[in-house]
């Protein structure tokens, strides 16, 4: 079969929505062939991959996802710079969004607690979150300590959990939380069960010694567990460089036996297919798969220094950043390859939504957030003697602070 | 002389340490051994000294804990600076090597080492890792490690010295609650003992004991009670291992009342083993402990707040004693 690759099907006006896309595809899988497409789709998306066992339904379900995460983070960004009231903050994941939807869509993300996989997270949580399917309202009541947040005022965004999702929860500590995840994978394969973990972890994790104690369990008891680097090349301040010698991190876990893979973190489906592969094979009981993200962050370590109300990404001097200033051309030009964009452009040139019903599905996720954070906002605050319950199962603990 | 913070009295003395000796090693990660200070030169380790022995190594305390012990048995003295994410993360090495070295060796073996362990600001707000206040308790239990809490920073500057000149393994603990604490700081070298408390206020009707971040609320607790007409006096630990019982016992044995006030949890805070200490050397002695409930801190202000001994708590405590 030959093909006229000056002509793209990504342009042709006339082909119906998505069994062109699908029939382009099975082409390009038959041929072998490179194909062309035209250059701003392929500046952008860099297509062709596959689009694997994705439906119109769970790509418009994964875009909404991502749009989700970042009208979360921008409006939450918003709240910090302009409403003095507002105490919450958070450790933004605005720029990474890709990588959190395109794996969590491979997950069991409901039904009975010891069916789900499980999501652990890492120092950057509320994307994880979102991905994993926590009551978005609940979370922003969480991340401003109220009463009736998802861990009652409890945890704030630091330390946010929702068992009922298989979202193991958020932690302050770099290291433990993929050891942690290797346990619950041995838990899966020693009961006989289908149930995967996956953790979320970020470059810096790679110079803790748990990096290396999870791998090498996890190849030797052929754990169902899928440790997914997120790389945005920064630890808080400093460039992984500083703390890992191989330029993909993904060199590291192929010494322990595991397949390995780096991938886009900006592209959802790229991160969906390798995310399928590895979700499969623990399933099935061929252990585990390492994914190595390559992504970037669009504001700062914490908070929201140098970032502007109404705009997104923080830019300029941060007073934390003492080990290294990022260019303000760095973060530009990885906002040139945003995980939105590109995940709009894969809907609209695969002719599943076209550029208005994109839009609108926009505004609908803005209105969504903008309810979470008017409910979140008006709920109660904790009761100070609260702080006594929940050490243990049952009852409370002496206040001592009195003497 | 100079209006100095505390991270710059504290890098003043390192500084003026790996000046005089240069096998002496220090390892960071994600927080520069830099420095400013109004009117002085910056203090930057890592450029001065080179990064052969100015490290900064990736998130790894278990490295971090252990390289410095190994720098020790190798002859070199060395510090690290453990932020308060992994204040813990080093324990093990310090509890099972570092405290038994001199004596499982009969002598022969010991660690000029200095592990600062910085306790977090116990900002509200952050939560049950990153507001806690605990690791006084934790490290002062081990035998053969020197545990101390600096409070201010004339004595965080004289302690440093003190520990980096000491044959024994230091744990020195750094509430970084106290960061933003100036006051007049010598510019030249001098040692604060590791041993020894001090009395920061003198009275006579009662004792209130406390440390390190403790301190700016009992300061405060005390001016207030001395308006209200008692006769208080103020000890500062310092030491928690070895702790200045001559000091304590001195005191109490004067007022007979006793407080001892604590960030860190009720169970074995470091009061409970002041109050010990005290009851055990003076009869007829009352005695009262504030610290905070045996919970972990909550994220939320209201909760936090509400829970972390703060002078409201203290006076009150106070008066109940006199």
């Amino acid at each position: 079969m030959a093909r006229d690759t000056t002509h793209p099907p990504q342009q042709t006006e006339d082909r119906p929505a998505s069994t062109s896309r699908r029939g382009f595809l099975q082409l390009a899988a038959a041929t072998g062939a490179a194909i062309s497409v035209g250059r701003s789709a392929k500046a952008l998306t860099d297509l062709p991959y596959p689009a694997g066992d994705l439906t119109d339904e769970k790509l418009v379900d994964m875009y909404r996802t991502i749009l989700r995460i970042r009208w979360h983070e921008r409006t939450q960004a918003d709240e910090m710079l302009s409403n003095p009231d507002y105490r919450g903050y958070n450790h933004f994941y605005a720029g990474q969004e890709a990588v959190a939807t395109g794996v969590c869509a491979n997950l069991r993300n409901s039904g009975p607690r010891n069916q789900l996989d499980l999501v652990y997270s890492s120092h950057r949580p509320s994307g994880h979150a979102i991905a994993k399917g926590v009551d978005i309202p609940k979370m922003v009541a969480e991340m401003d300590f109220r009463a009736t947040g998802m861990n009652g005022g409890y945890g704030a965004e630091m330390h946010i959990a929702d068992p009922d999702v298989g979202f193991a929860g958020a932690d302050g500590m770099i290291g433990p939380a993929p050891v942690i995840a290797s346990g619950s994978a041995f838990a899966f394969r020693a009961r006989g069960s289908d149930q995967v973990a996956v953790v979320f972890a970020g470059d810096g994790n790679y110079a803790a010694p748990h990096f290396h104690s999870t791998l090498n369990n996890a190849k030797i008891l052929d754990l169902p567990l899928i440790y997914v680097c997120e790389n945005n090349l920064y630890h808080q301040y400093a460039h992984y460089s500083l703390s890992c010698p191989h330029e993909d991190i993904a060199t590291a876990a192929a010494a322990y036996g595991i397949p390995a893979v780096t991938v886009d973190g900006q592209n959802v489906v790229e991160v969906y297919n390798v995310a399928k592969e590895a979700v499969d094979r623990a399933r099935a009981g061929g252990g585990p798969t390492f994914i190595e993200a390559k992504t970037y962050r669009y504001y700062n370590h914490w908070g929201a220094p140098g970032a502007t109300a109404g705009e997104l990404g923080a830019f300029g001097y941060d007073p934390l950043a003492i080990t290294h200033f990022r260019p303000e051309k760095e973060v530009r030009a990885w906002m040139q390859r945003d995980p939105v964009d590109i995940a709009r452009r894969i809907l609209v040139e695969w002719g599943i939504v076209d550029a208005a019903r994109a839009a609108e599905i926009e505004e609908e996720v803005k209105a969504e957030i903008a309810a979470a954070f008017e409910w979140g906002l008006s709920q109660p605050f904790c009761t100070p003697e609260d702080g006594l319950k929940h050490v243990f199962a049952e009852g409370t603990v002496p206040a001592r602070q009195f003497g | 002389m100079a209006i100095k913070s505390w991270m710059y009295s504290v890098l003043e003395a390192v500084q003026h340490e790996m000046r005089e000796d240069p096998a002496m090693t220090w390892i960071f990660e994600l927080t520069p051994p830099v420095a400013s200070n109004p009117g002085k030169p910056v203090i930057n380790l890592e450029t001065e000294f080179g990064r052969k022995r100015v490290v900064n190594t990736g998130i790894d305390e278990s490295w971090m804990a252990s390289a410095v012990i190994g720098a020790g048995l190798a002859g070199s003295k060395s510090a690290t600076y453990i932020p308060y994410q992994g204040a813990c993360m080093p324990f093990q090495v310090i509890q099972n090597v570092a405290g038994k070295l001199r004596h499982k060796t009969g002598g022969r073996a010991a660690v000029p080492v200095v592990w600062i362990i910085e306790m977090t600001g116990q900002t509200p707000g952050f939560g049950g890792q990153h507001s806690c206040y605990e690791e006084d308790s934790y490290y002062m239990h081990i035998p053969g490690v020197r545990t101390v809490v600096p409070s201010t920073p004339y004595d965080a500057k004289g302690m440093m010295h003190a520990a980096l000149r000491s044959p024994d393994p230091v744990v020195y603990l750094y509430p970084a609650g106290l960061r933003t604490l100036t006051e007049e700081v010598p510019d030249e070298a001098y040692e604060v003992p590791l041993d020894k408390a001090a009395v920061r206020m003198e009275g006579s009707d009662l004792t209130i004991v406390s440390s390190g971040a403790g301190m700016p609320g009992v300061l405060e607790a005390a001016e207030r009670l001395t308006g209200e007409g008692a006769s208080v006096e103020v000890i500062d630990l310092r030491a928690l291992n070895q702790m200045d019982t001559e000091t304590i016992v001195n005191s109490v044995a004067k007022t007979k009342r006793l407080l001892t006030v604590d960030q860190s949890y009720y169970t074995l805070c470091p009061g409970a083993e002041v109050i010990a200490r005290a009851v055990e050397n003076v009869d007829g002695v009352r005695v009262k402990r504030v610290a905070f409930p045996d919970a972990p801190p909550p994220a939320s202000p209201e909760m936090f707040l509400w829970m972390r001994p703060g002078p409201d708590n203290i006076v009150e405590a106070a008066r109940a004693l006199l």
